[in-house]
């Protein structure tokens, strides 16, 4: 018998990324020396008085359900975070922890998307933005942030986008997948735009806010117009900055009336997060930065050897990004082409594919985040990999005819 | 336009909100409060399983996982139902979630449409009609009254199940009542459910290792193997191993109902947390001698509570043979007046007046859909347990 599913999850795909990963770890199972450039998750260990901290909470038993909305020790960790970085002022009851950012994010829609609520997504994007989106059978916009712009919204074609529908304005800073940042002055342009709308909220992702290279000073939205701090949900987390994916925790400060709306959604979706995770994150929160530090010089050092064997690549130009550990090259120039397997490139994905499947290398293609054509490839990973793998993708150009 | 979803409108303010407000604002005063209400162990969880924990996070398993859980956990979880049930599920068939409240969560998102019923037997945990609601579901409660010990009789889930049904929930040892389901309990409804094949079952057997002298609960797919291919078998490491703090659940059942799931879990959450799906791991494998101490324990306290509450005048209270809750009738004392003046209209203002009076926090049957009772959680200090039950009988000898 056939289970009948809800038409809700028809409008919902397994993330691209997530495909090409079980793509590229059943070649690698069946022995092929895959090289995988799609994870979205740092090299490096999570930071070592984390660890410690987890490590402590769970001896002394802080193993029963937590607050639904948080520990208190972590959000007072994350008052003082927001307080640090961007001068932003949290009460304990505007400041919510999730399963990782992204669950933040799902119960901010889940919470306040209905039917026909529309959802402005400046792409490329995290498919998930729309996926959330869709699932509460919201609209999502797709406004374009086209390559000769730096893959940045500009403020006049968020203006044309906004209708009365419009519940929500979403921004990513630093971009995945692009690594794009935009400047306090840029998101000033914005808010002035968004002052003229008084009835769209905004949702500010800053999970890559501290993967930031040669001086670029990040801003929020919040911190750049306080004046509209009242409609603006500012989600981050510890994933990313301090190599803590799998500890799963994310949190978003915000008006306490939306919190409390997302807590409730929280509420029937898990309830708490786990406690050891929260302990590791409130001291991950607190400590010393010099771990940090060092994976930036990586970041950077990466992203610099990448943008430059990539536009050495026949048929590939790579924009430098300001930030995250993506870089986003246009693979225009490929398709049309046959590969040295004889596989004719169309799209993006083709191209995507072909990789795999001809030279080993795992990436991303841009379709998977409403940008075409384009791959993501991930830099959190080894240089000598990376190095390999991009050698890699200068030869399947060589080769292509 | 405002600022909250119609979703979110839907679900009902929680009933023990108000009690655990009043508790908390009287034990920042510094009174004496006993709480019974909360539904986990008060044990800690055990050494072996912190120690995997930590040997996890020190090899540096800190990273995401398969959005559905670890391939060893999952296979851990097959070992574990083989083990337990005789039940053996593929890995494939298998998610891990964030506590068993996401699965139930991701099974109803992924699953039911506008107007699609849900069979659930009452009482019951407040959150079963409340996920089938936030997913536009339709709950259909199944009263199940204390004469029969609190469980569905098979011929109330046959006149509740219509054309629209599309689950059917059970809950096996029972949250708030305790009632429990033996093989032979389960034959009259597996039969029922056979004769519905458009039916699918939710079974949640999160206690099912919490049950006393002797009892065995059945669980659905092993008292009728032909429904497995449309059951979910629910369960978790949060009761037996007093790990509530992990938040680490999990389910069996078809592989294209955990692909709906997983599906939906990549969106709203991806994977559970990676330390602790390597502390169920040790949990659900390693030694088992700490699960058999914790419920002796259990089985002491629920005994003590239901000899101290039918001592209690205008208090009815049947012995459950699962979970740690008993789920007293307070039936004789409704109409009468406390000693400090209040009115006992109904459940809740018995427990709020409990609770003003004697420092006792527990939960009114209304927060379980089913009035005329309160829940006492015995997943606390056996001295602390008595000393709330002397406080109960006291308070019921003042009402007048």
């Amino acid at each position: 018998m056939m289970p009948g599913f809800a038409k809700r999850l028809d409008r919902v795909e397994l993330a691209a990324s997530v495909q090409m990963t079980i793509k590229a770890r059943a070649l690698k199972a069946a022995g092929k020396p895959v090289i995988t450039l799609t994870t979205g998750e740092p090299n490096f260990d999570s930071p070592p008085h984390a660890i410690e901290a987890a490590h402590q909470a769970a001896l002394a038993g802080d193993t029963k359900y937590p607050p639904q909305d948080g520990t208190r020790q972590l959000k007072e960790a994350i008052q003082r975070k927001f307080k640090r970085d961007s001068g932003l002022d949290y009460a304990l009851d505007e400041i919510s922890v999730g399963n990782g950012g992204k669950q933040c994010l799902f119960n901010a829609i889940m919470a306040t998307v209905d039917p026909g609520d529309e959802v402005i997504i400046p792409v490329p994007s995290w498919i998930a933005y729309a996926q959330m989106v869709q699932l509460c059978e919201g609209v999502p916009v797709l406004v374009n942030c086209p390559q000769n712009n730096g893959f940045k919204p500009r403020a006049e074609d968020i203006d044309a986008a906004i209708t009365p529908r419009t519940k929500w304005l979403i921004l990513n800073n630093p971009n995945n997948p692009t690594g794009a940042c935009c400047t306090a002055e840029e998101i000033a342009a914005i808010a002035a735009v968004m002052r003229k709308h008084p009835h769209v909220w905004i949702l500010s992702d800053d999970m890559y806010e501290h993967l930031v290279f040669d001086g670029f000073k990040f801003a929020t939205f919040a911190e750049v117009a306080p004046d509209l701090k009242d409609r603006t949900l500012t989600v981050t987390g510890v994933s990313k900055t301090y190599a803590m994916t799998g500890w799963r925790i994310g949190f978003a400060g915000g008006p306490k009336a939306l919190i409390k709306a997302m807590t409730v959604m929280q509420g029937q979706a898990t309830a708490g997060i786990s406690t050891v995770g929260q302990a590791a994150a409130a001291a991950a929160l607190d400590g010393p930065n010099d771990g940090v530090e060092a994976q930036i010089v990586a970041y950077k050092r990466r992203r610099d050897f990448a943008v430059d064997m990539l536009n050495a690549a026949k048929g590939i130009s790579c924009h430098k990004p300001e930030g995250a550990f993506y870089v986003f090259p246009n693979v225009a120039g490929c398709l049309g082409k046959t590969t040295t397997g004889g596989r004719m490139l169309n799209t993006d994905e083709d191209v995507c594919l072909a990789l795999l499947e001809e030279n080993y290398v795992a990436t991303v293609h841009g379709a998977a985040y409403h940008m075409s054509p384009f791959l993501r490839i991930s830099t959190a990973t080894e240089d000598e990999e990376l190095m390999e793998g991009l050698r890699r993708i200068q030869t399947f150009c060589e080769g292509l005819h | 336009m405002s600022l909250a979803s119609d979703r979110l409108n839907r679900i009902q303010p929680s009933l023990t909100i108000a009690i655990s407000t009043v508790a908390r604002g009287m034990i920042a005063e510094g009174k004496n409060v006993i709480s019974l209400s909360q539904g986990e162990p008060d044990f800690d969880t055990p050494r072996n399983i912190k120690d995997a924990a930590i040997a996890a996070m020190e090899r540096g398993e800190t990273k995401y996982t398969d959005v559905a859980g670890t391939i060893t956990l999952r296979k851990a979880v097959t070992e574990a139902f083989a083990r337990d049930t005789g039940i053996q599920y593929k890995p494939e068939e298998i998610i891990i979630s964030t506590g068993a409240k996401q699965v139930l969560f991701n099974c109803m998102v992924s699953t039911l449409n506008p107007g699609d019923e849900v069979v659930i037997p009452s009482p019951c945990w407040v959150s079963y009609p409340d996920i089938v609601t936030l997913a536009d579901g339709k709950p259909v409660l199944v009263p199940c009254g204390q004469n029969n010990g609190f469980k569905l009789r098979a011929e109330d889930l046959e006149a509740a199940i219509t054309p629209r049904t599309k689950w059917f929930m059970l809950n096996n040892p029972c949250n708030p009542t305790g009632a429990a389901y033996s093989a032979e309990d389960l034959k009259p409804i597996c039969e029922v459910l056979m004769r519905h094949p458009h039916v699918w079952i939710l079974t949640d057997d999160i206690y099912d290792k919490l049950a006393y002298n002797g009892f065995k609960p059945g669980t659905i797919v092993a008292v009728e193997p032909r429904l497995k291919d449309r059951t979910l078998t629910v369960h978790g490491v949060s009761k037996s191993y007093a790990m509530t703090g992990w938040r680490i659940g999990f389910a069996a059942g078809p592989v294209a109902l955990i692909k709906a799931m997983d599906k939906l879990q990549s969106q709203s959450t991806s994977n559970p947390n990676t330390i602790a799906q390597a502390a169920a791991i040790e949990a659900l494998l390693g030694p088992q001698d700490t699960v058999e101490a914790m419920r002796k324990v259990f089985e002491e306290r629920r005994d003590m509570v239901v000899e101290m509450m039918n001592a209690c005048p205008g208090i009815n209270c049947g012995k459950p043979d699962g979970a740690f809750y008993v789920y007293p009738s307070i039936h004789g004392c409704i109409g009468k007046t406390s000693k400090s003046g209040v009115l006992i209209k109904d459940d809740e203002a018995f427990v709020l007046t409990l609770l003003a009076d004697e420092g006792v926090a527990t939960v009114h049957g209304a927060a379980f859909c089913f009035p005329g009772y309160f829940r006492i959680s015995y997943a606390n200090a056996t001295e602390d347990l008595r000393e709330g039950c002397a406080r109960i009988q006291r308070f019921c000898q003042g009402l007048t």
